[in-house]
């Protein structure tokens, strides 16, 4: 009889990290007057977004895991356990990471799990924490599939997936401006972050990365933070609610409103779930093509600066 | 982690945090103090719908926006605004001022402080939108 594969709760064994280094954060901007925001709500809302990822994960998670259970039983290969192998998972998974994060702001459907976390328009580590509660109806779960078929273990793949969570999580900071420049160049950072979570035309749909900015830069979707523009965080149309529920949940009933509109055509219907967000069969909303568009149609000196090559 | 012991640090953890922030002055502090203001925020979320007229409400925390297309409104959430085209909105008067309603789940009901003085002119503007 083999033993069992297991692995510690990587990201709930972090939680005690997260409160202190919040309560730092808060303590730094306080006593500085500098490197970000807090408002109570906006965070309260945030944390409890974060609560409830955690509690999604155990309702839900037995459906990946038996998803990824069944492909580990299907799949002749098995890379072991050695100490590089994690390592590779842990690349190979942060490239999932990007894969799955790009789908979640290019696919409405996905989307609509995703949304939430750029719901604030605050941007300190308690946004990090203002996480899904719907990943599971998305049926990202798939992307993780090549993962598990090519040899890593299912519980190898989570476990360095909660370890990429936790990375991002120092990253959603004001605190820090930059890091040195050879950290800049390979890793995600607050500044590269920062900039994905800008609402601003210039830093729309970049900087998917997890942990490792190559991806971004090797796919063509890297925009480095611009000092001619500050970062306004939050959504293009920003969210009027801090219920928890609404924030979960806005974007799906937006999705099946939309779907149930009268006088549509069955693609149509089905592009208002997997068209990127702003489509719409009239042309009476914009994506972020078209908000680019617009904006240099309003500012032409802006174009050939970052965001608008 | 075992759950007896997470789901009360997690517990304790959102509470402190919030108490610090509620008593460090954090709760709602955005005030719409000028017209300019206002039509920032307007601007922020429909940069090609410049503002024509702006109504300020009488504690300063919303803004009907005569825009170049239709009616907006402008209100404070925490620390920040939110802006939405109300046009097809409907509102009715509540005790302390003007509700509007609206079909969006994200934005449902928006409740905005107004006097008398300036509750008719809100109304004025809205009838005629």
């Amino acid at each position: 009889m083999t033993t069992p594969i297991t692995y510690p709760d990587v990201v709930s064994w972090a939680v005690p990290f997260f409160i202190a280094a919040i309560l730092i954060e808060l303590a730094w901007i306080t006593f500085k007057g500098r490197g970000g925001r807090y408002e109570t709500r906006d965070a309260v809302t945030s944390l409890i977004m974060g609560a409830g990822n955690v509690a999604s994960g155990i309702a839900l998670g037995f459906i990946a895991w038996a998803f990824f259970m069944a492909l580990w039983q299907i799949t002749p290969f098995d890379l072991g356990t050695a100490w590089w192998v994690v390592l590779l998972c842990f690349v190979l998974d942060d490239l999932r990471y990007y894969w799955v994060h790009r789908f979640g702001h290019r696919v409405r459907w996905v989307w609509a799990s995703h949304v939430n976390h750029h719901s604030s328009q605050h941007y300190n580590l308690t946004t990090a924490l203002r996480q899904t509660w719907t990943y599971t109806f998305t049926f990202m779960m798939v992307v993780r599939a090549p993962l598990i078929l090519i040899g890593f273990h299912p519980a190898m793949v989570l476990f360095v997936g909660g370890l990429n969570l936790i990375y991002q999580f120092w990253i959603h900071t004001e605190a820090i401006t930059k890091m040195p420049r050879w950290f800049e160049a390979v890793m995600n950072t607050p500044s590269h972050h920062r900039v994905h979570h800008g609402r601003n035309p210039r830093y729309l749909d970049c900087n998917y990365a997890g942990v490792f900015i190559i991806w971004d830069k090797m796919f063509g979707t890297f925009v480095p933070e611009y000092d001619g523009e500050k970062v306004d965080y939050g959504l293009v149309h920003n969210i009027g609610t801090f219920n928890p529920l609404r924030v979960a949940f806005h974007e799906w009933v937006a999705i099946f409103k939309d779907m149930a509109r009268p006088g549509l055509s069955l693609r149509q219907r089905l592009l208002y779930a997997v068209a990127p967000p702003g489509w719409s069969h009239d042309g009476s909303r914009d994506d972020a093509e078209r908000m680019k568009e617009k904006h240099l149609e309003r500012h032409p000196e802006d174009r050939g600066t970052p965001g608008f090559g | 982690m075992p759950l007896i012991i997470l789901g009360p640090l997690v517990v304790i953890g959102i509470l402190a945090i919030a108490l610090i922030l509620h008593l460090s002055g954090r709760t709602a502090p955005r005030r719409l103090a000028t017209e300019a203001e206002a039509r920032d925020a307007w601007a922020r979320e429909y940069p090609e719908n410049p503002a024509l007229t702006i109504l300020l409400s009488s504690d300063n925390r919303a803004a009907l926006i005569r825009a170049t297309r239709g009616l907006g409104l402008v209100w404070c959430l925490g620390d920040d605004t939110v802006a939405r085209i109300v046009t097809k909105s409907k509102t009715h008067t509540t005790a302390t001022g003007l509700a509007f309603e609206r079909r969006e789940f994200a934005a449902r009901r928006i409740n905005v402080t107004l006097d008398a003085d300036t509750l008719a002119l809100w109304q004025s503007q809205l009838e005629s939108k």
